[in-house]
Parts: C-alpha cells; sequence; structure tokens
C-alpha cells in the first residue's frame, strides 16, 4: 500500500502547487501575435522579479474562456468585436484598454508558387484558386477571418470564392496550410507572412477594403497581479515597440 | 430543425457510417491477427494501432495532412485513381475511421478471444479450411463484440473534432460535422442556443445508435446462446 | 490399418509413440498428462510431430521423411471431443450437416438416417446446442463427427465431463457404433473401466512413452498400472469364456486360464468372449481355503510381488493359473498372514462387485 500512498500523495501536492504560480502573469493573446509577444515576455522576464506566460489561440476562444471563469490577467485581442464582448460582460478593468499595435491583412502562397494576383476591385481570384481552395481563418468568428471576408467583400471577390475557403481554428492553421502547399492561396496577415519561410506574399489587401485591424489589449478585474500590470506598462515601452516593429506590426 | 442543421446532421451520419463502413474489413482482420496469431513484433504491432487513441487528436490529424494531403505520399498515389481526402467529406470519414480503430479492434479482438479455438478446430477436422472456418465460425460467435466495437467507433466518429478541423478543416456542407459545427457556433457571440441544439441533436444519434447496435447483438443467434 | 509411429515435442517433455492396429477400436490408456491427447491431435492434424508417420489403410497422414503433412480438413478424420464442442450459433441439425456439406458427395458413405437412428438424435434436430443435457451433446458431437463420412474417429475422453448415468448411457452408445458401422476408432481414456468394456486392443501410455501394447487383458495387467489409473481403479483385467449360466440363482460362469469367476447374471451366449475388471479394492486373501462363508469365488495361487506400501494399505500381486490377479488389503493383514512372494494364498472376490459395467465383450 505504500507506494500508492506516495503516490497519492505527490498528485494532490501536483495539485496545490499552482498556488505557488500565481506571482507571475498569464496574458490571454491571439495567435497571431505569437512570435513577436514571446520575445517581448522574454526581454520583460530579464530584467524582473516575475514571469509572464502567454496562452495563444483564437481570439474567440480566448474570450469564452476568460467570460468562464478563465484566470487570466490581461487579454490581447486581434480585432475589437472581442474585447467588446469581454468589457460588456463587465470583466475588463475600465479605462484599460487601448488599442496596442496595428496589422495587414495580405495574400499569400507556397514560397515556390508563382501565382500573380491584384488586389483591386474586380480582381479574379476564382481563377487563381483553380481547383484549390482558399486557406483562411473561419470567416463566421475569427478576426483575420472576419477581415479577410469583409476584404474580399469590398473588392467583389467574395461570391465567386465563398465556396472554395477552409476555414480554419485559427490563422497559424491557414498559414500551416499554405506552407505545406496543401492550399495554393491564403489570407493571413502580414505579420504572419514574414514569420514563415515556407509561404510569400502575393499582394497586400487595401487598407480601405477593411476595417481597420487593431490589436486591443485589456486589463481584466479578475487580475491581482502587480506583474501583470508592470507588462501591461512594458508594451508601449521603446524595447517593446521595436520587437513589435521588427515582427512587422505598424504601431498606432 | 432548420435546413442547415439538417444539412450538418446527415453530413455527420454520412461521415461517421463511411468510416465505420471502412474501417470494419481492416478492424476485423486486425482484431483476428491480435486474437489468434502470435509474431515477433506483436506488441509493437499492437501498441501502434492503439496510438490514435494515445495521442492527441490534433496530433493525429496533422500526420494524416502530412500523409494524405494533396502533398503526402499516399495522397498523391490515391489523386490519380479519383481518392480525394483533402477537404472533402472523405477526409473527415478517414479522420474518424482513424480514430475510432483501436475501439473497434479491442471491442471485436475481446469477443474473437473468448470464442473456444477447440470449436475452430473441431471445425477444421470436420473438413473446413482455415478460410471457412473463419466465417462460418469465428465470425458469427465474435458479431456481439463487432456490434460494440462498431458502436463505439461510431459514437467516436459522431464526436471527432480535432484529428478533423485540422486535417480537412471547417467547410460548411463538406466537413463541418456536427462538433465542428458546434464549436463554430460557440465561436459567435450569442451562438449558443444553436450550439445547444446540435449538441442536443447529437445526443439523440447516439442514443439511436446504441439501441440499433443492442437489437443487432440481440437478434443474432451466436449472442443469445453464447455462454 | 492405423500405423503412428512419431515423436512429438510437448512442453516438458516429448512423445515418443509407435503402435499400429486395425482392431475395431483401440483405447490409448494412460493418465492425464501422459501424452494420449498429444498422440490423437497428431493423428487429427492439429498438432505436428517433429517427425515420424502416420498412415491409415493406403492414406499416408503424415511422413516426415517425405515432407507429408495433410491439413486437418483433408485428413478426413472424425474427432469427439471431452466437451462436445457443438457450434453454439448453430441448431443440431446445421451442427449435423456442418461436415457433411463439406464432404464430396463421391465420399459420403455414412447414412444419415442411420445416424440419426443409432443415436437416438432424430428428436433434438431443431433444438439449439446450448439447451441439450451433457449427454445429448456428446451424442451429437458424435453424429456431427460421423456425419463428415470420416475414416476414423478419434474420441479423446468423451465421457469425461458426463455424470455415471450419463456415462453408462453414451457407453452404450459407443459399443453400439463399434458394432454397427464399421469404421475405426480410436478411444482415448483415463478410466479403466471404458477401456475394458470397449477396446480389443491397448496401448498404455505413462510419460510419453507406450509403455504395452496389445490385447486388451495382456497389455493391462502389468504389476505397474497403480501409477496408470489411480489408486481407486487398480485391478485386474482377465480374459474370460461365458461357461455357463444359472436359470434358478440368475447367476453366470466364466472360465479363464486358472480358474472360474461366478457373477451375477450377464446376457451372453456360452462359448462368448468377455474381458472381467476386477478391482483390488474387491479382492481379499486367505492362507487357507475358507468355508461358511457367502464370498462365491474363491481362487488359489501364488503370490508374485507384493506392491509399494503406501501408508496402512499395500498391493499383493498373485498368479491364478496364468492369469494375473490384484488384492487391495491393509499392511496390517499382510504382515500379520507372513506374506512373501511365492507364498500360496486363496484369493476372494465377492460376484456382487462384478457387475455390468466391469465386464467387456470382445
Amino acid at each position: 500500500m505504500r507506494p500508492l500512498a506516495a503516490l497519492a500523495l505527490a498528485f494532490a501536492a501536483a495539485l496545490v502547487a499552482p498556488a505557488a504560480h500565481a506571482q507571475g502573469a498569464l496574458v490571454f493573446a491571439a495567435a497571431s501575435l505569437k512570435e513577436a509577444l514571446d520575445e517581448v515576455a522574454g526581454s520583460f522576464a530579464l530584467g524582473r522579479a516575475g514571469r509572464v506566460d502567454v496562452s495563444y489561440a483564437a481570439s474567440g476562444a480566448l474570450a469564452r474562456q476568460i467570460e468562464r471563469g478563465a484566470p487570466a490577467d490581461l487579454f490581447i485581442s486581434a480585432d475589437t468585436d472581442w474585447i467588446d464582448y469581454v468589457e460588456q460582460r463587465g470583466l475588463a478593468v475600465s479605462g484599460t484598454r487601448r488599442n496596442l499595435l496595428a496589422n495587414d491583412l495580405v495574400l499569400i502562397a507556397p514560397a515556390a508558387s508563382q501565382v500573380k494576383v491584384k488586389l483591386s476591385p474586380g480582381a479574379d481570384l476564382a481563377a487563381a484558386l483553380g481547383k484549390g481552395r482558399l486557406a483562411m481563418a473561419d470567416p463566421g468568428s475569427v478576426p483575420a477571418g472576419k477581415y479577410g471576408r469583409a476584404a474580399l467583400t469590398s473588392l467583389g471577390a467574395w461570391k465567386g470564392v465563398e465556396a472554395r475557403v477552409a476555414p480554419s481554428e485559427n490563422v497559424r492553421a491557414a498559414l500551416a496550410l499554405v506552407a505545406r502547399g496543401e492550399a495554393p492561396l491564403g489570407i493571413v496577415y502580414r505579420t504572419d507572412a514574414l514569420a514563415e519561410k515556407g509561404v510569400r506574399i502575393v499582394d497586400t489587401f487595401p487598407a480601405a477594403s477593411h476595417p481597420a485591424i487593431v490589436y486591443p489589449v485589456v486589463l481584466l478585474k479578475r487580475s491581482s497581479s502587480p506583474v501583470a500590470r508592470a507588462f501591461e506598462g512594458y508594451l508601449a515601452s521603446p524595447d517593446a515597440r521595436a520587437i513589435f516593429e521588427r515582427h512587422g506590426f505598424r504601431l498606432p | 430543425m432548420s435546413g442547415d442543421e439538417t444539412g450538418i446532421l446527415l453530413l455527420s451520419v454520412k461521415v461517421a457510417f463511411a468510416g465505420l463502413a471502412a474501417s470494419l474489413p481492416p478492424g476485423i482482420a486486425v482484431a483476428f491477427v491480435l486474437a489468434r496469431k502470435r509474431f515477433p513484433g506483436k506488441t509493437l504491432f499492437d501498441a501502434f494501432v492503439h496510438l490514435p487513441l494515445v495521442l492527441p487528436p490534433v496530433v493525429v490529424g496533422y500526420v494524416l495532412l502530412v500523409l494524405f494531403g494533396t502533398q503526402g505520399p499516399i495522397g498523391r498515389l490515391l489523386e490519380p485513381l479519383g481518392i480525394v481526402f483533402a477537404f472533402r467529406w472523405t477526409g473527415a470519414a478517414l479522420a474518424a475511421a482513424i480514430m475510432g480503430f483501436p475501439l473497434l479492434v479491442r471491442a471485436i479482438r475481446l469477443a474473437m478471444e473468448a470464442v473456444d479455438p477447440r470449436i475452430e478446430l473441431a471445425a477444421r477436422t470436420l473438413g473446413a479450411s482455415r478460410t471457412r472456418v473463419f466465417f462460418t465460425v469465428t465470425l458469427p460467435l465474435s458479431i456481439s463484440g463487432i456490434a460494440t466495437g462498431g458502436l463505439l467507433s461510431f459514437a467516436r466518429a459522431l464526436g471527432e473534432f480535432g484529428a478533423t478541423i485540422t486535417f480537412v478543416s471547417n467547410i460548411p456542407g463538406e466537413t463541418r460535422t456536427l462538433p465542428l459545427a458546434i464549436y463554430s457556433f460557440t465561436q459567435v457571440p450569442g451562438g449558443d442556443a444553436q450550439a445547444m441544439r446540435l449538441a442536443l441533436f447529437s445526443v439523440l444519434l447516439s442514443l439511436a445508435a446504441l439501441a440499433f447496435s443492442e437489437w443487432l447483438v440481440r437478434r443474432s443467434p451466436a449472442s443469445a446462446h453464447h455462454a | 490399418m492405423l500405423e503412428v509411429d512419431v515423436a512429438v515435442p510437448r512442453g516438458k517433455f516429448r512423445l515418443h509413440a509407435a503402435f499400429s492396429s486395425d482392431a475395431p477400436i483401440v483405447a490409448l490408456f494412460g493418465r492425464s498428462g501422459s501424452g494420449k491427447t498429444t498422440l490423437v491431435n497428431a493423428i487429427a492434424g492439429v498438432v505436428r510431430p517433429e517427425r515420424g508417420r502416420i498412415v491409415i489403410g493406403e492414406r499416408v497422414l503424415f511422413d516426415s521423411a517425405r515432407g507429408i503433412d495433410l491439413a486437418p480438413e483433408k485428413r478426413r478424420v472424425g474427432y469427439v471431443f471431452q466437451d462436445a464442442l457443438l457450434f453454439p450459433h448453430l441448431s443440431v441439425r446445421a451442427n449435423l450437416a456442418y461436415g457433411e456439406r463439406l464432404t464430396p458427395p463421391a465420399q459420403r458413405f455414412v447414412d444419415g438416417e442411420r445416424v440419426l437412428a443409432l443415436l437416438g438424435i432424430r428428436e433434438l434436430l431443431d433444438r439449439n446446442p446450448v439447451s441439450l443435457s451433457g449427454g445429448e451433446k456428446q451424442r451429437v458431437a458424435i453424429g456431427r463427427a460421423l456425419m463428415a463420412s470420416p475414416r476414423i474417429l478419434l474420441l479423446d475422453e468423451p465421457l469425461a465431463s458426463l455424470d455415471g448415468a450419463r456415462k453408462a448411457e453414451i457407453l452404450a452408445y459407443i459399443e453400439l457404433l463399434r458394432d454397427e458401422l464399421r469404421l475405426p476408432m480410436v478411444y482415448v481414456s483415463h478410466a479403466l473401466e471404458e477401456v475394458t468394456r470397449l477396446a480389443d486392443r491397448v496401448v498404455v501410455i505413462a510419460e510419453g512413452r507406450v509403455i504395452a501394447e496389445g490385447p486388451a487383458a495382456e497389455a493391462l495387467s502389468r504389476a505397474h498400472m497403480g501409477a496408470l489409473t489411480g489408486r481407486f481403479d487398480e485391478g485386474a483385467v482377465i480374459e474370460a469364456r461365458v461357461a455357463t449360466h444359472d436359470a434358478r440363482f440368475e447367476l453366470t460362469t466364466l472360465a479363464f486360464v486358472g480358474g472360474e469367476l461366478v457373477v451375477p447374471n450377464l446376457d451372453a451366449l456360452p462359448g462368448e468372449p468377455v474381458r472381467v475388471r476386477v478391482r483390488a479394492r474387491d479382492v481379499s486373501l486367505a492362507l487357507a481355503r475358507p468355508s461358511g462363508i457367502t464370498i462365491q469365488n474363491v481362487l488359489e495361487g501364488n503370490v508374485v510381488s507384493i506392491g509399494h506400501e503406501f501408508g496402512a494399505i499395500v498391493d499383493v500381486h498373485l498368479r491364478i493359473g496364468e492369469t494375473g490377479l490384484t488384492a487391495r488389503i491393509t499392511r496390517k493383514a499382510a504382515s500379520n498372514l507372513a506374506m512373501v512372494p511365492g507364498s500360496r494364498v486363496f484369493g476372494m472376490v465377492k460376484a456382487v462387485s462384478i457387475d455390468r459395467r466391469s465386464v467387456g465383450f470382445a
């Protein structure tokens, strides 16, 4: 019976341990921020006592988790809808919301592809797709997907490709499909395209064709972590901004 | 039930059924080999069969993408034959079949191991070849295991999400099965009600499958008189 | 003619058996684990000998030297198992038909109607095996094996899982089959009684080897039989002929080389040869011919040997004329009567202890 008791004890200890982790901060961030934010978080941790852990997923999934009580301190969304969602439910600290970053939307193709498309009104995307599919984040719920649909609609190209879309769980999954060559074209953020060597940017969507892509950040009411406040401030610092710019983000 | 919802339901049933139908012959074969044969590397083979049970579904989906996608070795081989999995319901069926396979094999294997090998022997002394023994004795006596395994596999298919969305993404009408549709609705603010409705249909579908499986087992002559 | 000469590796030891027989039934007799079942499994093709030869008539089933090893389904060897092993998912009718259907019409020589009648299983045809009694199952199992028109029938302890009354019933059926069908049979058993009743020829197997082979009484009456049959069954088999019947007291006298045995009425004609099993525990000894006792059979003979002494009991092996007999008595009695090899003694056997079950007809 002794090994069994030891196991039970270890298990109980493991359950208790996470409480000790509360000294850091937990940030929920849109998937498209991964490389840049990881670097920023790392740079923050270097000079300070306090860890920052980031959880990346589709903004909608994160907002839902926050609504259901996830222990996040900060939320960085890829569009305003989901920040609105969180604010409307009284989960955000008022006055802490601001636009952190801006991004562009681009059309990508596998690195080896020679396809040429000009993103202007009347663009014939369907022809360029051929029998393949257009990889993009789910146009119904994921910000990158919603922007993509808006942009294509304003260019008059949405009807032609609507049936050929392959909706992914998040923008990174769409990026991976194009990088693998599974889809001949895809719509992702510029920052995503720059982060993936397996794709090339075919063209950039005109800024007028879609709502401004901004990444709002907000502090969450649940948070009691001083590290979180410090990190939120750090995000606006020159160091952090330099990192974001290097990854292709624009600063508002 | 709206037209869309009917479509999602029918697609899910189509995918789950196709997955089950495709996995039954290899499932029975693998179960038989594991139940009756001894060979070097059997443990490894058994572990391999159980991989989809143990690996995260997303990993399985990724492996399927690598192998059966348009750029994958198997995908490229099958494409000229007209068999395409990428971004098609056939891919969803494949994902469902793979994820349910270990459950199918386990149940059938258990039933086959319960068949007294001496009964198979008796059949051989009466003049039956190994193949005939398999089809006239072993298989009928394992029917309860096949029904159970089939039900488990079907149920698993109805709930399959991770591997499906990673492999063939979430295409409405093509790969948006019940779980994926429910997920999509939960991603939209205010989509909860619809998600709940679909979840309810999911439950009803599973209950129907369970009832059918029970009926199948009950009416088979073998199980009624099996020890 | 059945010829068997094989070496079969078996777990800890190796079975090394050679025998031949053209008797209607040859019994493979020995203790559990002696290798009897392995031997019939080799004949059926279920187990593969390391080397050797198995031939039935002109048909070679196995010959390692010539690389012949017929698959079980090609051997036309019928097999009746201890547990019947009927197909639970098929009716009795379908069970019986299973082997018959797989036999090419040209090779079917068994008359189905006759088998049904002989075994009395016609009324069971539409039943399911699970609902049958042990005896019924065994009869159907025999029927099923027969319907496939086998060239030889193997029976592996077919009575072992039956109770006393069923045993007797099925034993009678097997005797009937032996007499009615001209089908050679190999009967495996560790029960002396069954072997005595059925077999003209016995092959005694112990620890993977044939230690005796030949006509039943001869092969069975070996001194070291005790190890083979288990203590209870220890005894002798006497070959005798029916001499006379006593109609008034309903007794039968049997004559054997060395004396006579009086037994309760046997339904047999004078002159008929029989095999009688006399259990050691039913034999008492006296130094002088007693008088005024009820025991009918007092046989004069000599002590040949006094067997292993375990505890309070000892076995004394006698010779009555040309025939062997064993008496099981207390060690104390043997000591008190100062018995030694060569002593003149009288073996006494109660007529009542010999019943129908102890007698086999040749």
